[in-house]
């Protein structure tokens, strides 16, 4: 629905057309008086459009060069600044993000691992437990001594004891 | 409407200038700035009346048009598409000036008084001196009269009677409705009329 102000500027301006118009103008209470303004309308327009649309611009080509200096002015800050943007832009993505999380989990396991691995007790046999056990038996042996050497590198360890009292039966080494 | 678009004489097609444009193609700027930089310049001039500031708001629209070419989608034509960047440099920098027009009585002997015999806003035609200081005159008075508006109805008035746009083409470079800009143009002429009513009667 248009209001009156809506119709009235699309009748100026000669907008309106078929049953709109004859609806418009049979509602105007003055239409002689409405015709006039419509002339006046049309002078004012003709008036500004002659005395307004010829203003110059000077120096269209200074103009011009001016705003060529500013668009590569424009330019040449825009371009270090997108150089700079890019890697923090563009380093934490989707992908990087899974790879760095699953590397670290790597890592994290590893090292779990290594420290279990090397926090866990050495085994030891049946006998060197019995014999550290005689050896600890100031009744049985008192005067024993046990040492252990390990050779890592051929995979050997010596069990060096001395005065010991007896051995256990079921002793047999390997 | 017509444009400089229609009256230049590249055959080269305003969308494949844009096109360049957006490839970042200064050149092709360049001939687009050279088509319509008196369009756009007349057009501020007339709302803010002061070379200096329609010559600098011109140039700020223009590299606001640079720095957004990649947003422009061909839905409307260039020149409406550049005329929303301009309305928005110019009716901002009005606000920001407190430009608002309306309230102030229109006194025709303050304006007689105001009307400076140097002013370089003479069209260039060969006019007789008396005749060129009475259009200076009467130019100095149809300025006086749109300063009495505010920028939005401004922006309406010389749009529709001095670019020939039509009403969806205002209401596309000024971001508002049809029925907006048919309201709007509706105080405008009103107001106007009552200002210049004896100049447009007697010239």
């Amino acid at each position: 629905m248009k209001t009156f102000e809506e119709k009235w500027t699309a009748w100026l301006d000669d907008q309106l057309s078929g049953r709109e118009l004859s609806e418009f103008e049979a509602s105007l209470p003055d239409k002689a008086a409405a015709q006039a303004e419509k002339v006046e309308a049309k002078k004012l327009g003709d008036l500004l459009k002659r005395e307004l649309s010829a203003h110059p611009l000077k120096n269209e080509e200074f103009f011009s060069h001016q705003l060529r200096e500013r668009i590569v002015q424009e330019n040449s800050e825009l371009r270090p600044e997108r150089g700079r943007r890019r890697p923090t832009s563009h380093w934490w993505t989707i992908p990087r993000l899974l790879w760095a999380g699953t590397a670290s989990l790597a890592v994290f396991l590893i090292c779990t691992v290594l420290v279990m691995h090397q926090e866990r007790p050495a085994e030891e046999s049946q006998y060197l437990t019995q014999i550290l056990n005689a050896r600890v038996d100031p009744v049985v042996s008192p005067n024993a001594t046990v040492s252990i050497f390990e050779v890592k590198q051929d995979h050997a360890t010596v069990l060096w004891t001395e005065g010991l009292q007896s051995l256990p039966a079921d002793y047999a080494a390997k | 409407m017509q444009t400089e678009a229609t009256l230049a004489q590249s055959d080269v097609s305003e969308l494949d200038l844009v096109k360049r444009c957006q490839d970042g193609d200064t050149e092709a700027f360049d001939e687009l700035v050279t088509r319509y930089r008196t369009r756009v310049f007349g057009m501020i001039y007339n709302m803010v009346h002061s070379e200096q500031d329609a010559w600098d708001l011109a140039q700020e629209s223009f590299l606001k048009a640079w720095k957004s070419i990649g947003r422009f989608r061909g839905q409307s034509s260039f020149y409406t598409w550049i005329y929303r960047i301009v309305m928005n440099v110019t009716i901002d920098w009005m606000r920001k000036k407190k430009i608002k027009g309306g309230d102030a009585e229109f006194d025709d002997a303050i304006q007689l008084r105001e009307i400076d015999p140097a002013s370089k806003t003479v069209p260039k035609t060969e006019a007789l001196p008396h005749q060129a200081m009475e259009r200076e005159e009467i130019r100095a008075r149809i300025e006086k009269a749109i300063a009495q508006l505010s920028p939005e109805h401004r922006a309406v008035i010389l749009m529709k009677e001095i670019d020939d746009m039509q009403y969806h083409e205002i209401a596309e470079a000024l971001g508002c409705s049809i029925g907006t800009v048919m309201s709007r143009l509706f105080y405008a002429r009103k107001k106007l009329q009552s200002l210049l009513r004896d100049v447009y009667e007697n010239v």
